[in-house]
């Protein structure tokens, strides 16, 4: 496998939302595999790469297509790996193989050039949603998962549809501070982790946040540090969003024109 | 002017068109019923290539797009071609993906075409052609142009439906 040579550190994705519905969205992602994450050492996907996932076992098309697609990019030589994200989260260990890529557990750690970057999908740092971060302990046991996965593939496909639904109508109801990362949660995220950038996604709110940690247990030498978080973008039919990680450990945001709506 | 026509007035002059019922019944009585609800009044052409077509029906002035009713049926497969004078339903990569936005051709698109009943080969429905006013579309697709946000091609001075009026001889469709 030659992994070396080549001009991009990592690439990180995440929110792409894939479905059906939106085939301009997963043509996009079909581009940008082979023409720009072949060019990298290593893809990071951090979750809900799929609007929905109820099983590895998932025969549909356009999954088998993200799949085989995925396992080229791996073949060839780029490190491909994966964070859940809130809506597949029940990825598991046969898409894993299928794929050639690595599941990493929420809060997975680089050091590069004496940086160290912390990777997360973000939903668990949207403490000020209670209600969810209530179901999402009890849905991630492990146990569970297992019992659920065992279940017909059409009444998987049903919870998840119905689940889907139902996350949309509530989140409709919630304030837009909710639905946010909540400050402190992140903070304490930089600080456990002695990280100094951090990149998620999850809020759909693309942007570059400087957060100045203050020491309060003396976990930060001298008193103050500089951190910044990355907040990737959702993909959607007009536009997509991708971090790039260099040698040096810098990470440039960008977004890039997927389709400008309607068109002959 | 003949009677059974709809007439787009735009800031460039009229274009008169007639629809074809019979080739593309459902893209027609869904062109005729964004006319009668004054769905048009207020869009602009935001999509003028020269060489190629002017698309318009569906965004205003400030780029924002408008909300379209939901996507009909592709009825690319009628027989009518891409060419110069028609009219046909833009989409996205969908093919029954298409709401309000058409586009007239400017050349004879033979690429856009129907071939087959496929995600590349369905093309794109001609239900209409201009009957008079093409010194308006000829006009049109000279404009200057340039990008705003993500989208190319977007004229540098706003290209805008004013009104829409429909002939009487189109009541009992």
């Amino acid at each position: 496998m030659n992994t070396t040579n080549r001009p991009i550190k990592a690439l990180f994705i995440s929110d792409l939302h894939l479905r059906p519905e939106q085939p301009a969205v997963a043509e996009a992602f079909f581009d940008f595999l082979d023409q720009q994450a072949i060019h990298a050492e290593a893809l990071y996907i951090l979750g809900d790469l799929f609007e929905a996932w109820w099983g590895d076992d998932n025969p549909d098309p356009l999954p088998r297509r993200i799949i085989a697609a995925l396992k080229q990019l791996s073949q060839r030589g780029v490190a491909l790996y994966f964070i859940h994200g809130n809506r597949d989260f029940t990825i598991g260990k046969r898409f894993s193989e299928e794929t050639g890529c690595t599941l990493l557990s929420d809060a997975h750690q680089i050091d590069i050039n004496g940086k160290r970057i912390l990777l997360m999908h973000g939903d668990t740092l949207c403490s000020d949603d209670i209600s969810y971060q209530k179901y999402r302990r009890i849905i991630r046991k492990p146990l569970l998962l297992r019992l659920l996965g065992k279940l017909p593939q059409k009444i998987r496909r049903n919870i998840a549809e119905k689940g889907r639904a139902k996350s949309q109508q509530s989140n409709n109801n919630k304030a837009e501070y909710i639905m946010d990362v909540n400050a402190e949660t992140v903070k304490q995220q930089f600080v456990e982790h002695s990280a100094d950038i951090m990149i998620h996604g999850h809020t759909h709110r693309p942007g570059r946040h400087a957060i100045e940690l203050s020491d309060t247990k003396g976990n930060i030498k001298g008193n103050t540090k500089s951190v910044e978080r990355i907040v990737l973008g959702d993909w959607t039919e007009q536009q997509g969003w991708l971090a790039t990680l260099t040698d040096a450990g810098d990470v440039a945001l960008e977004s890039f024109v997927i389709h400008p709506g309607e068109q002959p | 002017m003949a009677d059974n026509m709809i007439t787009l007035h735009t800031n460039y002059g009229e274009i008169v068109i007639e629809l074809d019922f019979d080739k593309a019944p459902m893209s027609s009585a869904n062109f005729l019923q964004y006319c009668r609800d004054g769905f048009y009044t207020g869009t602009i052409f935001h999509r003028v290539i020269d060489g190629f077509m002017v698309q318009g029906g569906g965004m205003l002035s400030d780029m924002s797009e408008k909300e379209s009713r939901g996507p009909i049926e592709n009825e690319a497969d009628n027989g009518l071609k891409n060419e110069i004078g028609t009219l046909a339903m833009a989409r996205t990569q969908d093919p029954h993906s298409a709401s309000s936005q058409f586009f007239i051709n400017v050349a004879d698109n033979v690429f856009l075409n129907h071939t087959d009943k496929n995600p590349q080969g369905w093309g794109y429905a001609v239900f209409a052609k201009v009957v008079e006013g093409m010194d308006a579309v000829n006009e049109i697709k000279e404009v200057p142009t340039g990008s705003a946000g993500p989208h190319q091609d977007v004229p540098d001075n706003d290209v805008t439906i004013d009104a829409v009026t429909i002939s009487e001889a189109y009541a009992d469709r």
